[in-house]
């Protein structure tokens, strides 16, 4: 579009500032050929609005509210419609936030206190390892396996063995009244060596194993039998 | 030919009444606007018939969403929105060669509302420019159709226009300008003929 065609155009909005429709109408005077293209688009504007208007048919009002009225709502209706109708939610920043923490405080309370599904099976004694078979569904069936650890003067124990990488850092045990420390791990069936670790620099086996094997450095790991 | 202007309070209180599920009140919504809402559809889709089942439709349509109405806009503005988008989904779906003009020009002139005097000869021009400029609007790429019927046969702002179509004014603009000339160059060569 040529800037010409568009100072035509904006004179039709009446978008022109008053210096450039003075500039505009002084043009048209002198150039034929661009009065002749605005008074065109002006035919085309003024007819536009003379088109004659439809009046809708005699019907259109009563088929409206024909399609309107429903037929008698059923109870089962309005009740589904109460619970499917769309509705607007108005919330602040501040209610959301609140809404927020609930959700996040359920979800961890949850999680941390709802148990797995535990079921008490009989299992063959080892030490006093309590050993409690777990049956999440779905899932390979675990044992919990209590380790306990008479240590009063420890500041902290933890546990590491073939069931963590031998990571002491991964499985602290905690502490309970009289100096004993105690941990309930979930094992799958099998055998693990492990040791204890007593302020993170002491490696000890467990007292209590009935079960021992040398680790190849002269020391003696605890061998944990675990079956369901 | 712009809506007559509608106290906003009138409309809110039909509004607030058809919200209740008050039938009669919808009923006077619809009488007001529904000439607006025809003459639209009718000039995006050339057919009377199909106007009013569109304008219909966009009724049905307001009066279930009427819910999520926000009284911050104007009522017809909505309408508009709702009505533009009906008919947009119907030439979407039409077949080429579908939705030819069948009103005779003839005859909805001599139903209009204007009542001044005319000599014979005026008046013949007056339909045949009517009728060619119908035909004309009709054969505009339908953005450049939507926007030239809000813009000049509707009368409404770029901002109004703006607020229905969600399309910026200087967008809106250019689509109008295309119109024009479009529409003027036609009716040139016709009268070249």
């Amino acid at each position: 579009m040529g800037e010409q065609d568009l100072l035509i155009q904006r004179f039709l909005d009446d978008d022109l500032t008053p210096e450039e429709r003075v500039a505009f109408l002084q043009a048209v005077d002198a150039d034929p050929s661009l009065r002749r293209r605005w008074l065109n688009l002006e035919l085309v504007v003024a007819e536009a609005a003379q088109l004659p208007r439809l009046a809708p048919s005699a019907r259109f009002l009563a088929q409206v509210q024909a399609k309107l009225a429903p037929a008698s709502i059923s109870r089962w209706d309005r009740f589904r419609a109460a619970f499917t109708v769309p509705r607007t939610l108005e919330w602040n920043l501040a209610g959301a936030m609140v809404a927020a923490c609930v959700a996040i405080v359920a979800v961890v309370g949850l999680m941390r206190f709802a148990p797995e599904r535990i079921v008490e099976v009989p299992v063959p004694a080892a030490g006093n390892q309590a050993q409690t078979a777990s049956l999440s569904p779905g899932q390979e069936s675990k044992v919990f396996v209590r380790l306990v650890l008479l240590q009063p003067d420890a500041r902290s124990v933890s546990v590491a063995g073939d069931f963590n990488g031998w990571n002491p850092g991964q499985t602290k045990l905690e502490r309970s009244e009289g100096g004993m420390w105690t941990a309930t791990i979930a094992l799958k069936p099998g055998r693990y060596q492990y040791m204890f670790v007593i302020d993170g620099k002491q490696w000890i086996a467990d007292p209590l194993a009935e079960e021992g094997a040398g680790d190849g450095f002269g020391a003696q790991n605890a061998v944990l039998d675990v079956a369901i | 030919m712009p809506i007559e202007h509608r106290g906003v309070s009138d409309d809110a209180k039909l509004i607030v009444r058809s919200l209740k599920h008050d039938h009669d009140a919808f009923g006077q919504l619809v009488e007001r606007y529904a000439t607006v809402i025809v003459n639209l559809a009718y000039r995006m889709v050339g057919d009377r018939t199909e106007a009013e089942d569109l304008a219909q439709e966009t009724f049905l349509a307001a009066f279930k969403s009427l819910p999520t109405f926000r009284a911050e806009s104007k009522f017809s503005t909505w309408l508009y929105r709702i009505a533009v988008n009906k008919c947009k989904d119907w030439l979407r779906a039409k077949r080429p060669g579908q939705g030819v003009q069948d009103v005779d020009v003839d005859e909805v002139l001599d139903a209009g509302v204007a009542a001044e005097e005319r000599t014979p000869e005026r008046l013949l021009s007056q339909q045949q420019v009517a009728a060619q400029l119908d035909r004309a609007i009709q054969r505009l790429p339908p953005l450049y159709r939507e926007a030239f019927v809000l813009k000049h046969v509707e009368g409404l702002s770029y901002e109004e226009m703006q607020e229905i179509l969600s399309v910026n004014a200087d967008t809106l603009k250019m689509r109008v300008y295309k119109g024009r000339l479009q529409l003027s160059r036609e009716l040139v060569e016709l009268k070249e003929a």
